[in-house]
């Protein structure tokens, strides 16, 4: 281990996160909007979510076959964490003025609107670049803000762009119909992409002082992560067609079933991996057999069935877990297939803090993940849940708009700021005890 | 398709078009031109996703490559390889530099050293521990240029139980670790064994999505580092592990586990936590169903004509929807009727529903499930710049995806989309290190470049 990561987690709290002094706006439901700005958050920026009073994000009713954590929807859990909770009408005026007094003392803002809702809510680009210059505005949707889809006004979800993009099609097995992800992939990898987006953008303006405006669609992003397929289609003239598990472009690639009745999957493309795997089969012949001496060769679809059909064979005869051992002594890359058991129990993942068990003053302790970047200088943390619609008005209010008490009650009796509804999910935990986790009024 | 009125806001649409057209990116600045970046990724196309991003947004990428060329030019569906170079590092060259290093060697690190003074960002995809032993590690190089931002993105990461393994990332591995592969595919019947039903097992997603998600993160990374930098001066060692990059794309799998035990079991086309949410089938292939608030899942059933025979005026909350029987139940409702259209009609049926059905202007989501084949001919991506061909003077006509998206003042592009083996050795050599065509020779007959 290099010294640089030595103690890395015991030592975590010492060092800031690298985006210390950044200031996010999120007005986003649902999960391509809100993973973004939790990254941004983990990140050490300060991220403030606004939703609408008194409902709020629409994900706080989902939930997994009826499990609710202590009434909150699992997955809002997952995306929206670190942040400060405040609800805004934004469909009135004064809710708008309000945006835009916060919004020119931020650097990001991020929406997840269909296209023009923002212009429709005067907190448009445009407006809001004459109240903030410098400021980085993004809208990430199903289709952008201008083409035939975007036009005809569709929505999107991410099984949406999983279905238009061909992603879906590809990740299926042979004459089989195509196959959805039990992740909701185009969504968070769209998230993360938008931010590459807007620390780029952070980068321009440190140096220029210039803002901009990003606009991203779900789908057209996926289609950036799947590479190959493109060229493919041009130069062959010929649709991709899906291989299952088998990596249509490493040889050998792919999950094989093992005599535990658990899987495996390995790949061995490179000589020195190649070789490994066929001694290890007993097979060491196979490494200068004419059609897998050359990785090349080997990818021919025809050589690729062959050696696969003869990996698959052996496999039927070890567990998955002396495959993987194997994998280790001769050096080509194998594992058991993990589930979420392995997530959580996985003496790896909680070495490296990846997975973590977090103590929140609204939620107390439950597992999550951290962000999976290290960063021996500036650690990102997961730091505490979600929080009840509105919950840190006050503390928004007063902190940076300066409004003392009298003017935030005005705000709540005209309906500009709002709270949670007395519902599942908007609602405090049954058991918060009115005060923890109150930053400035208890 | 149906007539094509423009909607209210088509000024607005026109103007945002008017502001961030890919067709105009080449007038417009680039986000990372002040940054140099050394990519020395090794079978890995994670790193090398992860420095096209850099290199879409302008940064300096430097691709070393042992003087062979790296294992991943090879990779290629049936092994088709277009002047030389396998179509997936067609991809992944973009933008960037290329020359060769043989890192094995004593004098060619020597020369990395010198690089690494210059640079702003290494990239490095190597199993932990071998670019220690060789001696630039991030301790040994930070002391040449303690400015510098370190990326390792590996199999098992820098530290941790694991991290001594020796084996490459390979993305199909790192989809099997993450415990996202396990949790999607079809559902085996009971009764029915994996060799019945070879296809109904746990199944990774096609495309290269654990590389790409570690490669994303990677930049993520370097870009916060490269901010945090801009603060203190200080640069930093960052490490990723794929399999952790991917897993973190789940949701609720690992809460709900901890809590409640419950294993991440497949669900088909179904989704676990989501209702209206799934693929159905159609008389000419399929769509996706989406409608995750009440009023749209409505809207749907309208769609289909059973608001009434199903009682939808009655349902007051999705809740029970999403409990597993009664997302099967329905599943097979569902079915039968959205077979009886194309799935052209169906989607065009929800374009107009949002104009004139009852519930208007909610609609739910259909989209049909195309190949990608079919992706790749749709107007609508090719008038947003997304395949826009790169004139590469090398390669020829390439078709990339890019402008995954548009922004009025940085977009990314992409200017070229890959180099032969060591094809910039002259260009970026005598740049750093003034090196002519006799040193170059000379390195050359040694094997270090």
């Amino acid at each position: 281990m290099p010294d640089v990561f030595k103690d890395y987690v015991k030592n975590k709290n010492s060092r800031p996160g690298p985006l210390k002094g950044v200031r996010v706006l999120e007005v986003c439901t649902l999960l391509f909007g809100p993973a973004g700005p939790s990254f941004m958050a983990a990140l050490g920026a300060e991220v403030i979510k606004i939703e609408l009073p008194p409902m709020g994000d629409v994900t706080r009713s989902l939930n997994p076959f009826g499990w609710f954590y202590k009434e909150q929807g699992p997955m809002f859990m997952h995306i929206n964490t670190s942040k400060h909770y405040m609800a805004l009408d934004l469909h009135i005026d004064w809710g708008q003025q309000i945006f835009k007094e916060l919004a020119a003392k931020s650097d990001i803002i991020e929406f997840n609107l269909r296209p023009a809702v923002t212009n429709r809510w005067n907190i448009g680009y445009e407006d809001i670049k004459k109240v903030n210059p410098g400021i980085i505005y993004i809208e990430k949707n199903g289709f952008g803000q201008w083409g035939t889809y975007a036009e005809q006004d569709r929505p999107s979800n991410d099984g949406a762009a999983q279905a238009l993009s061909g992603y879906a099609w590809m990740s299926s097995f042979p004459k089989r119909p195509p196959m959805k992800q039990s992740v909701w992939i185009c969504d968070v990898f769209g998230a993360m992409m938008g931010e590459v987006a807007v620390l780029a953008a952070l980068h321009h303006k440190k140096k220029t002082g210039k803002g901009q405006f990003i606009e991203m669609s779900q789908t057209e992003n996926i289609m950036r992560a799947m590479g190959w397929v493109w060229p493919y289609q041009q130069m062959t003239g010929n649709g991709v067609e899906p291989s299952g598990n088998r990596d249509q472009c490493i040889c050998p690639a792919d999950t094989f079933l093992c005599k535990d009745e658990l899987f495996v999957a390995l790949a061995a493309p490179a000589p020195d991996e190649f070789k490994g795997l066929c001694k290890a089969m007993g097979k060491s012949e196979l490494a200068d057999d004419p059609r897998f001496k050359e990785h090349t060769n080997r990818l021919e679809t025809e050589n690729a069935l062959a050696i696969l059909k003869i990996i698959a064979d052996w496999a039927r005869t070890k567990t998955a877990g002396e495959i993987e051992e194997l994998g280790k002594q001769s050096g080509f890359a194998a594992t058991r297939l993990h589930n979420s058991r392995d997530m959580c129990e996985d003496p790896q993942r909680r070495a490296r803090g990846f997975v973590k068990d977090l103590d929140d003053p609204l939620y107390g302790k439950y597992t999550d993940h951290e962000l999976p970047i290290m960063m021996s200088k500036t650690p990102p943390k997961h730091r505490w849940s979600v929080r009840p619609v509105g919950f840190d008005n006050d503390f928004i209010m007063a902190k940076l708009l300066g409004r003392n008490q009298a003017q935030i009650e005005e705000l709540y009796l005209h309906g500009v700021l709002g709270k949670w509804k007395d519902a599942q999910g908007r609602r405090p935990p049954s058991d918060w005890d009115g005060q923890s986790g109150a930053i400035l009024r208890r | 398709m149906t007539e094509n009125k423009r909607p209210k806001w088509a000024e607005w649409a026109d103007h945002v078009r008017s502001l961030d057209d890919p067709a105009k990116n080449f007038e417009k600045p680039e986000a990372l031109d002040d940054l140099v970046v050394l990519d020395l990724s090794s079978r890995s196309m994670a790193g090398c996703f992860c420095s096209s991003l850099l290199a879409e947004l302008g940064a300096e990428t430097i691709r070393i490559e042992p003087p062979g060329g790296d294992l991943v030019r090879t990779y290629s569906p049936n092994g088709v390889m277009h002047r030389g170079t396998g179509l997936a590092y067609l991809q992944e060259g973009r933008n960037k530099y290329h020359v060769t290093l043989d890192l094995d060697k004593e004098e060619g690190r020597e020369i990395l050293k010198c690089l690494v003074g210059a640079a702003d960002v290494l990239i490095e995809t190597y199993p932990a521990g071998v670019m220690d032993a060789w001696g630039i590690g991030y301790e040994e190089l930070a002391k040449i240029n303690p400015r510098l931002i370190y990326t390792s993105i590996s199999g098992y990461g820098q530290f941790g139980p694991e991290s001594a393994r020796k084996q490459y990332d390979y993305d199909n591995v790192s989809q099997a670790r993450s415990g996202i592969q396990y949790g999607t595919g079809e559902i085996l019947p009971e009764g029915k064994t994996y060799d019945e039903m070879p296809y109904a097992v746990p199944t990774k997603a096609g495309p290269w999505i654990a590389w790409a998600a570690s490669g994303t993160f990677g930049a993520m990374g370097i870009l916060s580092a490269v901010y945090y930098r801009g603060v203190t001066g200080e640069g930093q060692a960052i490490d990723i592990a794929t399999p952790e990059a991917y897993e973190r794309l789940h949701d609720y799998a690992l809460h709900w586990y901890s809590d409640q035990g419950v294993l991440n079991e497949r669900f088909g086309n179904l989704d676990t936590a989501l209702w209206l949410y799934g693929f159905y089938p159609t008389k000419d292939g399929g769509v996706f169903l989406g409608g995750l608030r009440l009023e749209m899942w409505k809207a749907f059933v309208d769609i289909i004509g059973k608001y009434d025979e199903w009682g939808a005026e009655q349902w007051t909350t999705l809740a029970p929807f999403m409990k597993k029987d009664w997302q099967l139940k329905y599943q097979a409702m569902i079915n039968p009727e959205t077979e009886k259209y194309t799935s052209q009609e169906l989607t065009m049926k929800s374009v107009e529903y949002a104009k004139t059905g009852r519930l208007a202007p909610i609609t739910p989501v259909i989209a049909e499930i195309v190949s990608p084949d079919k992706a790749m001919r749709d107007e609508v991506w090719r008038d947003r710049g997304v395949f826009t061909p790169v004139q590469d003077p090398v390669y020829g006509s390439i078709v990339c995806a890019q402008s995954q998206w548009k922004a009025t003042e940085t977009p990314p592009r992409t200017k070229w989309v890959c180099r032969p083996v060591g094809y910039d050795n002259g260009f970026v050599y005598l740049k750093y290190m003034g090196y002519g065509p006799v040193k170059l020779q000379e390195l050359s007959g040694k094997g270090i470049i």
